[in-house]
Protein backbone atom coordinates (compact mmCIF):
# COMPACT_ATOMS: atom_id res chain seq x y z
CA UNK A 1 0.00 0.00 0.00
CA UNK A 2 2.66 2.54 1.07
CA UNK A 3 4.83 1.31 -1.81
CA UNK A 4 2.22 2.76 -4.11
CA UNK A 5 2.63 6.27 -2.69
CA UNK A 6 5.72 7.20 -4.77
CA UNK A 7 4.20 5.48 -7.80
CA UNK A 8 0.98 7.48 -7.60
CA UNK A 9 2.80 10.70 -6.71
CA UNK A 10 5.13 10.18 -9.66
CA UNK A 11 2.12 9.72 -11.94
CA UNK A 12 0.63 12.98 -10.71
CA UNK A 13 3.91 14.90 -11.03
CA UNK A 14 4.35 13.64 -14.58
CA UNK A 15 0.76 14.48 -15.44
CA UNK A 16 1.06 18.04 -14.11
CA UNK A 17 4.39 18.49 -15.83
CA UNK A 18 2.78 17.55 -19.14
CA UNK A 19 0.02 20.07 -18.46
CA UNK A 20 2.61 22.81 -17.87
CA UNK A 21 4.63 21.90 -20.96
CA UNK A 22 1.50 22.02 -23.15
CA UNK A 23 0.86 25.58 -22.05
CA UNK A 24 4.26 27.34 -21.99
CA UNK A 25 3.11 30.78 -23.17
CA UNK A 26 2.94 32.52 -19.81
CA UNK A 27 6.32 31.23 -18.68
CA UNK A 28 8.01 32.34 -21.89
CA UNK A 29 6.40 35.76 -21.57
CA UNK A 30 7.49 36.13 -17.95
CA UNK A 31 11.05 35.20 -18.87
CA UNK A 32 11.56 37.20 -22.03
CA UNK A 33 9.93 40.45 -20.89
CA UNK A 34 12.14 40.94 -17.80
CA UNK A 35 15.20 40.09 -19.88
CA UNK A 36 14.43 43.00 -22.19
CA UNK A 37 13.50 45.34 -19.33
CA UNK A 38 16.69 44.55 -17.42
CA UNK A 39 18.76 45.80 -20.34
CA UNK A 40 16.58 48.86 -20.89
CA UNK A 41 16.40 49.88 -17.24
CA UNK A 42 20.03 49.22 -16.33
CA UNK A 43 21.32 52.71 -17.36
CA UNK A 44 18.45 54.40 -15.55
CA UNK A 45 19.00 52.52 -12.30
CA UNK A 46 22.77 52.95 -12.50
CA UNK A 47 22.36 56.73 -12.72
CA UNK A 48 19.59 56.98 -10.14
CA UNK A 49 20.93 54.55 -7.59
CA UNK A 50 23.12 56.03 -4.90
CA UNK A 51 23.80 52.75 -3.12
CA UNK A 52 26.97 50.69 -3.18
CA UNK A 53 28.97 49.96 -6.32
CA UNK A 54 26.92 47.98 -8.85
CA UNK A 55 23.78 48.69 -6.79
CA UNK A 56 21.98 49.91 -9.91
CA UNK A 57 22.72 46.73 -11.85
CA UNK A 58 21.68 44.57 -8.92
CA UNK A 59 18.44 46.57 -8.69
CA UNK A 60 17.81 46.22 -12.44
CA UNK A 61 18.25 42.44 -12.33
CA UNK A 62 16.73 41.51 -8.97
CA UNK A 63 13.92 44.06 -9.26
CA UNK A 64 12.77 42.70 -12.60
CA UNK A 65 13.27 39.15 -11.43
CA UNK A 66 11.12 39.69 -8.35
CA UNK A 67 8.51 41.64 -10.30
CA UNK A 68 8.07 39.00 -12.98
CA UNK A 69 8.28 36.13 -10.55
CA UNK A 70 5.31 37.74 -8.80
CA UNK A 71 3.59 37.91 -12.19
CA UNK A 72 4.32 34.19 -12.53
CA UNK A 73 1.88 33.59 -9.69
CA UNK A 74 -0.65 33.69 -12.51
CA UNK A 75 0.86 30.42 -13.77
CA UNK A 76 0.21 28.86 -10.38
CA UNK A 77 -3.28 30.33 -10.29
CA UNK A 78 -4.10 29.08 -13.77
CA UNK A 79 -2.80 25.59 -13.04
CA UNK A 80 -5.29 25.31 -10.18
CA UNK A 81 -8.08 27.23 -11.81
CA UNK A 82 -8.26 24.91 -14.82
CA UNK A 83 -8.86 22.03 -12.41
CA UNK A 84 -11.93 23.90 -11.17
CA UNK A 85 -13.02 24.99 -14.62
CA UNK A 86 -12.61 21.53 -16.17
CA UNK A 87 -14.05 19.81 -13.06
CA UNK A 88 -11.01 17.55 -12.99
CA UNK A 89 -9.98 18.15 -9.39
CA UNK A 90 -12.97 16.29 -7.95
CA UNK A 91 -12.38 13.51 -10.45
CA UNK A 92 -8.83 13.18 -9.09
CA UNK A 93 -10.12 13.32 -5.51
CA UNK A 94 -12.33 10.33 -6.30
CA UNK A 95 -9.29 8.31 -7.40
CA UNK A 96 -7.03 6.23 -5.15
CA UNK A 97 -4.63 9.14 -4.67
CA UNK A 98 -4.58 10.66 -1.19
CA UNK A 99 -4.98 14.38 -0.55
CA UNK A 100 -1.28 14.65 0.23
CA UNK A 101 -0.32 12.95 -3.04
CA UNK A 102 -2.63 15.22 -5.00
CA UNK A 103 -1.16 18.34 -3.39
CA UNK A 104 2.44 17.24 -3.90
CA UNK A 105 1.74 16.13 -7.45
CA UNK A 106 0.16 19.48 -8.23
CA UNK A 107 2.76 21.61 -6.46
CA UNK A 108 6.08 20.18 -7.56
CA UNK A 109 5.91 20.97 -11.30
CA UNK A 110 4.61 24.49 -10.65
CA UNK A 111 7.29 25.04 -8.04
CA UNK A 112 9.88 23.84 -10.53
CA UNK A 113 8.61 26.40 -13.05
CA UNK A 114 8.93 29.23 -10.51
CA UNK A 115 12.44 28.18 -9.50
CA UNK A 116 13.49 27.74 -13.13
CA UNK A 117 12.31 31.25 -13.98
CA UNK A 118 14.34 32.81 -11.16
CA UNK A 119 17.47 30.81 -11.95
CA UNK A 120 17.32 31.69 -15.65
CA UNK A 121 16.81 35.40 -14.91
CA UNK A 122 19.66 35.59 -12.37
CA UNK A 123 21.95 33.68 -14.70
CA UNK A 124 20.98 36.02 -17.53
CA UNK A 125 21.51 39.01 -15.24
CA UNK A 126 25.05 37.92 -14.48
CA UNK A 127 26.00 36.89 -18.01
CA UNK A 128 24.29 39.56 -20.11
CA UNK A 129 23.32 42.51 -17.92
CA UNK A 130 26.53 42.57 -15.94
CA UNK A 131 25.40 41.85 -12.41
CA UNK A 132 28.36 40.67 -10.33
CA UNK A 133 28.37 36.98 -9.49
CA UNK A 134 26.54 36.31 -6.20
CA UNK A 135 28.88 36.24 -3.23
CA UNK A 136 27.20 33.12 -1.85
CA UNK A 137 25.58 30.66 -4.21
CA UNK A 138 24.20 28.74 -1.21
CA UNK A 139 22.34 31.80 0.08
CA UNK A 140 21.00 32.54 -3.37
CA UNK A 141 19.76 28.97 -3.85
CA UNK A 142 18.04 29.17 -0.47
CA UNK A 143 16.51 32.52 -1.38
CA UNK A 144 15.23 31.21 -4.71
CA UNK A 145 13.77 28.15 -3.00
CA UNK A 146 12.01 30.20 -0.31
CA UNK A 147 10.69 32.83 -2.74
CA UNK A 148 9.41 30.10 -5.07
CA UNK A 149 7.54 28.52 -2.17
CA UNK A 150 6.05 31.86 -1.11
CA UNK A 151 4.84 32.64 -4.62
CA UNK A 152 3.44 29.16 -5.11
CA UNK A 153 1.50 29.36 -1.85
CA UNK A 154 0.14 32.84 -2.58
CA UNK A 155 -0.86 31.92 -6.14
CA UNK A 156 -2.55 28.72 -4.98
CA UNK A 157 -4.50 30.50 -2.26
CA UNK A 158 -5.62 33.12 -4.74
CA UNK A 159 -6.83 30.51 -7.24
CA UNK A 160 -8.83 28.65 -4.62
CA UNK A 161 -10.62 31.77 -3.42
CA UNK A 162 -11.62 33.63 -6.61
CA UNK A 163 -14.99 33.04 -8.23
CA UNK A 164 -14.13 33.35 -11.91
CA UNK A 165 -11.28 33.46 -14.40
CA UNK A 166 -11.86 37.21 -14.73
CA UNK A 167 -11.44 37.60 -10.98
CA UNK A 168 -8.24 35.58 -11.13
CA UNK A 169 -6.77 37.69 -13.95
CA UNK A 170 -7.76 40.91 -12.22
CA UNK A 171 -6.35 39.82 -8.87
CA UNK A 172 -3.16 38.53 -10.51
CA UNK A 173 -2.52 41.68 -12.51
CA UNK A 174 -3.42 44.25 -9.88
CA UNK A 175 -1.90 42.19 -7.07
CA UNK A 176 1.34 41.59 -8.96
CA UNK A 177 1.82 45.24 -9.82
CA UNK A 178 0.95 46.34 -6.27
CA UNK A 179 3.07 43.69 -4.55
CA UNK A 180 6.14 44.19 -6.72
CA UNK A 181 5.94 47.97 -7.13
CA UNK A 182 5.27 48.63 -3.45
CA UNK A 183 7.99 46.15 -2.60
CA UNK A 184 10.56 48.22 -4.48
CA UNK A 185 10.96 46.02 -7.54
CA UNK A 186 10.13 48.81 -9.98
CA UNK A 187 11.55 51.77 -8.12
CA UNK A 188 14.03 51.34 -5.26
CA UNK A 189 12.31 51.86 -1.90
CA UNK A 190 14.77 54.63 -1.05
CA UNK A 191 13.48 56.67 -4.01
CA UNK A 192 9.80 56.13 -3.30
CA UNK A 193 7.56 58.81 -1.68
CA UNK A 194 7.45 58.83 2.10
CA UNK A 195 4.04 57.17 2.42
CA UNK A 196 5.10 54.36 0.07
CA UNK A 197 8.29 53.77 2.06
CA UNK A 198 6.14 53.22 5.14
CA UNK A 199 3.74 50.88 3.37
CA UNK A 200 6.42 48.89 1.53
CA UNK A 201 7.11 46.31 4.31
CA UNK A 202 3.48 45.18 4.12
CA UNK A 203 4.17 43.85 0.63
CA UNK A 204 5.57 40.30 0.29
CA UNK A 205 7.50 41.66 -2.70
CA UNK A 206 9.47 43.91 -0.34
CA UNK A 207 10.74 40.89 1.60
CA UNK A 208 11.28 38.88 -1.55
CA UNK A 209 13.43 41.64 -3.01
CA UNK A 210 15.34 42.23 0.22
CA UNK A 211 15.98 38.51 0.52
CA UNK A 212 17.22 38.21 -3.06
CA UNK A 213 19.43 41.29 -2.89
CA UNK A 214 20.85 40.21 0.46
CA UNK A 215 21.56 36.78 -0.99
CA UNK A 216 23.30 38.30 -4.04
CA UNK A 217 25.38 40.58 -1.80
CA UNK A 218 26.18 37.74 0.62
CA UNK A 219 24.50 39.33 3.67
CA UNK A 220 23.46 36.18 5.49
CA UNK A 221 21.76 37.80 8.53
CA UNK A 222 19.55 40.14 6.52
CA UNK A 223 18.78 37.38 4.04
CA UNK A 224 17.67 34.95 6.76
CA UNK A 225 15.45 37.57 8.40
CA UNK A 226 13.70 38.32 5.10
CA UNK A 227 13.52 34.60 4.29
CA UNK A 228 11.77 33.82 7.56
CA UNK A 229 9.13 36.48 6.84
CA UNK A 230 8.64 35.10 3.31
CA UNK A 231 8.32 31.60 4.76
CA UNK A 232 5.71 32.76 7.25
CA UNK A 233 3.69 34.37 4.44
CA UNK A 234 4.05 31.18 2.41
CA UNK A 235 2.94 28.91 5.25
CA UNK A 236 -0.12 31.06 5.94
CA UNK A 237 -1.16 31.24 2.28
CA UNK A 238 -0.26 27.59 1.73
CA UNK A 239 -2.50 26.52 4.60
CA UNK A 240 -5.45 28.30 3.04
CA UNK A 241 -4.75 26.72 -0.34
CA UNK A 242 -4.22 23.21 1.06
CA UNK A 243 -7.45 23.42 3.06
CA UNK A 244 -9.47 24.51 0.05
CA UNK A 245 -7.86 22.00 -2.32
CA UNK A 246 -8.32 19.10 0.08
CA UNK A 247 -12.04 19.88 0.42
CA UNK A 248 -12.61 20.41 -3.29
CA UNK A 249 -15.37 22.60 -4.63
CA UNK A 250 -18.19 20.12 -4.92
CA UNK A 251 -20.92 21.56 -7.07
CA UNK A 252 -20.24 25.18 -6.22
CA UNK A 253 -20.48 27.12 -9.42
CA UNK A 254 -17.88 29.30 -11.03
CA UNK A 255 -19.19 32.67 -12.09
CA UNK B 1 -20.96 -4.84 -2.89
CA UNK B 2 -22.66 -1.49 -2.07
CA UNK B 3 -24.76 -0.84 0.99
CA UNK B 4 -25.97 2.69 1.68
CA UNK B 5 -28.23 3.05 4.69
CA UNK B 6 -30.40 5.96 5.77
CA UNK B 7 -28.22 8.73 4.36
CA UNK B 8 -29.03 12.35 5.04
CA UNK B 9 -27.35 15.45 3.67
CA UNK B 10 -28.31 19.09 3.90
CA UNK B 11 -26.84 21.94 1.81
CA UNK B 12 -27.83 25.22 3.46
CA UNK B 13 -31.63 25.21 3.20
CA UNK B 14 -31.86 22.24 0.81
CA UNK B 15 -32.33 18.72 2.16
CA UNK B 16 -30.52 16.83 -0.63
CA UNK B 17 -30.79 13.38 0.95
CA UNK B 18 -33.38 12.44 3.51
CA UNK B 19 -33.15 8.79 4.51
CA UNK B 20 -31.65 7.55 1.25
CA UNK B 21 -30.94 3.80 1.27
CA UNK B 22 -29.74 1.70 -1.65
CA UNK B 23 -27.98 -1.61 -2.15
CA UNK B 24 -26.31 -3.05 -5.22
CA UNK B 25 -25.11 -6.64 -5.31
CA UNK B 26 -22.17 -7.95 -7.34
CA UNK B 27 -23.29 -8.39 -10.95
CA UNK B 28 -26.38 -6.21 -10.48
CA UNK B 29 -27.15 -3.09 -12.48
CA UNK B 30 -29.20 -0.59 -10.50
CA UNK B 31 -30.77 2.12 -12.60
CA UNK B 32 -31.07 5.18 -10.40
CA UNK B 33 -33.68 7.53 -11.83
CA UNK B 34 -35.43 10.63 -10.58
CA UNK B 35 -36.06 14.26 -11.38
CA UNK B 36 -33.22 16.77 -11.23
CA UNK B 37 -32.63 17.55 -7.59
CA UNK B 38 -33.93 14.18 -6.39
CA UNK B 39 -30.56 13.38 -4.81
CA UNK B 40 -28.97 11.09 -7.42
CA UNK B 41 -25.74 13.01 -7.93
CA UNK B 42 -25.35 13.77 -4.22
CA UNK B 43 -25.60 10.04 -3.58
CA UNK B 44 -23.03 9.23 -6.28
CA UNK B 45 -20.66 11.85 -4.87
CA UNK B 46 -21.01 10.34 -1.41
CA UNK B 47 -20.21 6.85 -2.61
CA UNK B 48 -17.22 8.33 -4.47
CA UNK B 49 -16.01 9.84 -1.21
CA UNK B 50 -16.41 13.42 -2.45
CA UNK B 51 -19.13 14.27 0.08
CA UNK B 52 -19.72 13.03 3.60
CA UNK B 53 -23.25 12.26 4.76
CA UNK B 54 -24.63 14.18 7.73
CA UNK B 55 -25.84 10.82 9.01
CA UNK B 56 -26.18 7.27 7.73
CA UNK B 57 -23.61 4.80 6.53
CA UNK B 58 -22.04 3.67 3.25
CA UNK B 59 -20.10 0.44 2.80
CA UNK B 60 -18.36 -0.67 -0.37
CA UNK B 61 -17.16 -4.23 -0.09
CA UNK B 62 -17.43 -3.79 3.69
CA UNK B 63 -15.24 -0.66 3.70
CA UNK B 64 -15.92 3.07 3.85
CA UNK B 65 -15.81 4.82 0.47
CA UNK B 66 -12.53 6.53 1.40
CA UNK B 67 -10.90 3.13 1.99
CA UNK B 68 -12.48 1.47 -1.03
CA UNK B 69 -11.46 3.89 -3.77
CA UNK B 70 -9.41 1.26 -5.53
CA UNK B 71 -12.65 -0.74 -5.91
CA UNK B 72 -14.70 2.15 -7.32
CA UNK B 73 -14.81 3.49 -10.87
CA UNK B 74 -16.63 6.76 -11.43
CA UNK B 75 -17.82 8.60 -14.49
CA UNK B 76 -19.22 11.95 -13.29
CA UNK B 77 -22.26 13.65 -14.73
CA UNK B 78 -20.21 16.44 -16.29
CA UNK B 79 -17.24 15.89 -18.57
CA UNK B 80 -14.14 16.07 -16.38
CA UNK B 81 -11.25 15.73 -18.84
CA UNK B 82 -8.09 17.81 -19.31
CA UNK B 83 -8.50 19.46 -22.70
CA UNK B 84 -4.79 19.51 -23.52
CA UNK B 85 -4.18 15.91 -22.46
CA UNK B 86 -4.71 12.97 -24.79
CA UNK B 87 -7.05 10.07 -24.12
CA UNK B 88 -4.08 7.74 -23.70
CA UNK B 89 -2.52 10.09 -21.14
CA UNK B 90 -5.79 10.23 -19.21
CA UNK B 91 -5.97 6.44 -19.12
CA UNK B 92 -2.32 6.18 -18.08
CA UNK B 93 -2.91 8.66 -15.26
CA UNK B 94 -5.99 7.00 -13.82
CA UNK B 95 -4.54 3.53 -14.39
CA UNK B 96 -1.37 4.42 -12.50
CA UNK B 97 -3.35 6.07 -9.71
CA UNK B 98 -5.21 2.77 -9.37
CA UNK B 99 -1.88 0.95 -9.10
CA UNK B 100 -1.69 -0.65 -12.56
CA UNK B 101 1.91 -1.25 -13.64
CA UNK B 102 3.10 -0.09 -17.10
CA UNK B 103 2.97 -3.40 -18.97
CA UNK B 104 -0.51 -4.30 -17.71
CA UNK B 105 -1.64 -0.75 -18.29
CA UNK B 106 -0.55 -0.74 -21.93
CA UNK B 107 -2.57 -3.79 -22.84
CA UNK B 108 -5.51 -2.60 -20.73
CA UNK B 109 -5.58 0.72 -22.61
CA UNK B 110 -5.58 -1.05 -25.96
CA UNK B 111 -8.38 -3.41 -24.93
CA UNK B 112 -10.50 -0.64 -23.49
CA UNK B 113 -9.97 1.61 -26.49
CA UNK B 114 -11.16 -1.17 -28.79
CA UNK B 115 -14.18 -1.89 -26.60
CA UNK B 116 -15.26 1.77 -26.41
CA UNK B 117 -14.36 2.56 -30.02
CA UNK B 118 -11.61 4.97 -29.05
CA UNK B 119 -8.65 3.37 -30.81
CA UNK B 120 -8.42 6.05 -33.48
CA UNK B 121 -8.57 8.85 -30.91
CA UNK B 122 -6.17 7.61 -28.25
CA UNK B 123 -3.52 10.19 -29.06
CA UNK B 124 -5.89 13.10 -29.56
CA UNK B 125 -6.23 15.78 -26.85
CA UNK B 126 -9.58 15.54 -25.09
CA UNK B 127 -10.41 19.12 -26.08
CA UNK B 128 -10.42 18.10 -29.74
CA UNK B 129 -12.82 15.19 -29.29
CA UNK B 130 -16.53 15.30 -30.09
CA UNK B 131 -19.02 15.18 -27.24
CA UNK B 132 -19.66 11.48 -27.75
CA UNK B 133 -15.94 10.66 -27.88
CA UNK B 134 -15.43 12.61 -24.66
CA UNK B 135 -18.22 10.62 -23.02
CA UNK B 136 -16.55 7.36 -24.03
CA UNK B 137 -13.12 8.58 -22.93
CA UNK B 138 -14.53 9.58 -19.55
CA UNK B 139 -16.19 6.19 -19.15
CA UNK B 140 -12.86 4.56 -20.03
CA UNK B 141 -11.18 6.34 -17.10
CA UNK B 142 -13.79 4.72 -14.85
CA UNK B 143 -13.24 1.25 -16.30
CA UNK B 144 -9.43 1.28 -16.60
CA UNK B 145 -8.79 -0.59 -13.32
CA UNK B 146 -11.68 -3.08 -13.61
CA UNK B 147 -13.49 -1.78 -10.51
CA UNK B 148 -15.90 -3.88 -8.47
CA UNK B 149 -18.34 -0.98 -8.22
CA UNK B 150 -19.11 1.28 -11.17
CA UNK B 151 -20.78 4.64 -10.59
CA UNK B 152 -22.00 6.06 -13.88
CA UNK B 153 -23.79 9.38 -13.50
CA UNK B 154 -25.80 10.03 -16.67
CA UNK B 155 -23.03 8.56 -18.85
CA UNK B 156 -25.03 8.90 -22.06
CA UNK B 157 -26.36 12.43 -21.55
CA UNK B 158 -26.29 14.09 -24.96
CA UNK B 159 -24.50 11.10 -26.49
CA UNK B 160 -24.90 9.91 -30.08
CA UNK B 161 -26.28 6.40 -30.78
CA UNK B 162 -22.79 4.92 -31.33
CA UNK B 163 -21.61 6.18 -27.95
CA UNK B 164 -24.78 5.02 -26.23
CA UNK B 165 -24.45 1.56 -27.71
CA UNK B 166 -20.76 1.23 -26.86
CA UNK B 167 -21.36 2.32 -23.28
CA UNK B 168 -24.37 0.08 -22.73
CA UNK B 169 -22.45 -2.92 -24.06
CA UNK B 170 -19.49 -2.12 -21.80
CA UNK B 171 -21.76 -1.80 -18.77
CA UNK B 172 -23.47 -5.11 -19.50
CA UNK B 173 -20.09 -6.79 -19.91
CA UNK B 174 -18.82 -5.45 -16.56
CA UNK B 175 -21.96 -6.60 -14.77
CA UNK B 176 -21.56 -10.00 -16.44
CA UNK B 177 -18.04 -10.12 -15.01
CA UNK B 178 -19.40 -9.47 -11.51
CA UNK B 179 -19.21 -5.71 -11.06
CA UNK B 180 -22.03 -3.89 -9.30
CA UNK B 181 -23.23 -0.92 -11.34
CA UNK B 182 -25.14 2.17 -10.24
CA UNK B 183 -26.35 3.87 -13.41
CA UNK B 184 -28.19 7.17 -13.17
CA UNK B 185 -30.15 8.22 -16.21
CA UNK B 186 -33.32 9.86 -17.48
CA UNK B 187 -33.68 7.29 -20.27
CA UNK B 188 -35.89 4.38 -19.19
CA UNK B 189 -35.28 2.42 -22.38
CA UNK B 190 -31.56 2.20 -21.54
CA UNK B 191 -32.42 0.54 -18.26
CA UNK B 192 -34.67 -1.92 -20.07
CA UNK B 193 -31.81 -2.77 -22.41
CA UNK B 194 -29.46 -3.21 -19.44
CA UNK B 195 -32.09 -5.35 -17.67
CA UNK B 196 -31.49 -3.16 -14.66
CA UNK B 197 -33.52 -3.03 -11.51
CA UNK B 198 -34.82 0.50 -11.10
CA UNK B 199 -34.59 2.66 -8.00
CA UNK B 200 -36.59 5.87 -8.18
CA UNK B 201 -35.16 8.75 -6.17
CA UNK B 202 -37.66 11.30 -5.03
CA UNK B 203 -37.10 14.12 -2.53
CA UNK B 204 -33.87 12.71 -1.20
CA UNK B 205 -34.86 9.10 -0.74
CA UNK B 206 -35.69 6.00 -2.75
CA UNK B 207 -39.42 6.18 -3.38
CA UNK B 208 -39.83 2.93 -5.27
CA UNK B 209 -37.73 0.03 -6.47
CA UNK B 210 -38.35 -2.82 -8.89
CA UNK B 211 -38.29 -3.72 -12.58
CA UNK B 212 -39.71 -1.22 -15.08
CA UNK B 213 -42.82 -3.35 -15.60
CA UNK B 214 -43.43 -3.64 -11.87
CA UNK B 215 -43.03 0.07 -11.26
CA UNK B 216 -45.23 1.22 -14.13
CA UNK B 217 -47.93 -1.39 -13.58
CA UNK B 218 -51.19 0.27 -12.54
CA UNK B 219 -50.03 3.81 -13.33
CA UNK B 220 -52.26 5.88 -15.59
CA UNK B 221 -51.28 6.65 -19.18
CA UNK B 222 -53.02 8.92 -21.68
CA UNK B 223 -55.58 8.40 -24.43
CA UNK B 224 -55.90 11.04 -27.14
CA UNK B 225 -58.66 11.11 -29.72
CA UNK B 226 -58.49 13.81 -32.37
CA UNK B 227 -61.41 14.91 -34.52
CA UNK B 228 -62.47 17.92 -36.58
CA UNK B 229 -64.01 19.57 -33.52
CA UNK B 230 -60.79 19.25 -31.47
CA UNK B 231 -58.61 16.82 -29.50
CA UNK B 232 -59.67 15.06 -26.33
CA UNK B 233 -57.00 13.82 -23.93
CA UNK B 234 -57.85 11.66 -20.90
CA UNK B 235 -55.50 10.26 -18.27
CA UNK B 236 -56.57 6.75 -17.35
CA UNK B 237 -55.54 3.34 -16.10
CA UNK B 238 -58.21 1.64 -18.23
CA UNK B 239 -57.17 2.46 -21.77
CA UNK B 240 -59.71 0.29 -23.61
CA UNK B 241 -62.85 1.53 -21.85
CA UNK B 242 -61.68 5.13 -22.01
CA UNK B 243 -60.94 4.90 -25.71
CA UNK B 244 -64.37 3.44 -26.43
CA UNK B 245 -66.00 6.15 -24.34
CA UNK B 246 -64.17 8.90 -26.19
CA UNK B 247 -64.94 7.43 -29.59
CA UNK B 248 -68.62 7.42 -28.65
CA UNK B 249 -68.55 11.15 -28.04
CA UNK B 250 -66.84 12.15 -31.28
CA UNK B 251 -68.91 13.81 -34.00
CA UNK B 252 -67.66 13.26 -37.50
CA UNK B 253 -64.61 11.30 -38.64
CA UNK B 254 -61.80 10.47 -36.17
CA UNK B 255 -58.53 11.99 -37.40
CA UNK B 256 -56.11 10.44 -34.93
CA UNK B 257 -55.86 8.14 -31.94
CA UNK B 258 -52.82 8.13 -29.64
CA UNK B 259 -52.27 5.83 -26.69
CA UNK B 260 -49.41 6.77 -24.40
CA UNK B 261 -48.53 4.14 -21.83
CA UNK B 262 -47.33 5.21 -18.39
CA UNK B 263 -43.72 6.34 -18.36
CA UNK B 264 -41.12 7.55 -15.87
CA UNK B 265 -42.66 11.01 -15.67
CA UNK B 266 -45.94 9.48 -14.58
CA UNK B 267 -44.06 7.51 -11.96
CA UNK B 268 -42.28 10.65 -10.70
CA UNK B 269 -45.59 12.48 -10.55
CA UNK B 270 -47.27 9.71 -8.61
CA UNK B 271 -44.38 9.64 -6.14
CA UNK B 272 -44.49 13.41 -5.76
CA UNK B 273 -48.22 13.27 -5.05
CA UNK B 274 -47.77 10.52 -2.47
CA UNK B 275 -44.93 12.55 -0.85
CA UNK B 276 -47.23 15.54 -0.49
CA UNK B 277 -49.91 13.35 1.06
Amino acid sequence: MFGDVPYRTGALVKHNLILRLRDPGQLISYMVTPMVLMLLLKPLYTKAYSGPLNGGVVQAVTGQMVMFSVFAMAIVGNSIFIEREWRTWDRLRASSATKGELLVGKSLPVYAVLVLQQIVLIYYGCLVVGMPAPKSVGLLVLGVAVWGFTLMAMGSALATLVRSRGDLMMASDVGSIAVSALGGALLPVALMPGWARHVAPVSPGYWGLRMTQAAVNGHAGEMMRAASICLAIGVAAGSVAAYRLARGWGRSRLA
Amino acid sequence: MLQATDLTKRFDDVQALDGFSLEAAAGEIVGLVGHNGAGKTTFVEMVSGLQNPDSGEIRVDGRTPARARDRIGISPQHIALYRSITVREHLRLYGRLAGLRPAALRSRIDDLAAELRLTGFLDRPAGLLSGGQQRRAQAATALIHSPGLLLLDEPTAGADPETRQALLEAVKRRAGEGAAVVYTTHYLHELSELQATIAVASRGRIGARGSAAELLDGLPGEVLVGAADGDQVVTTTDVTSTLLELLGTVRGPVEKIELRPANLDDLYRSLAVSDVR
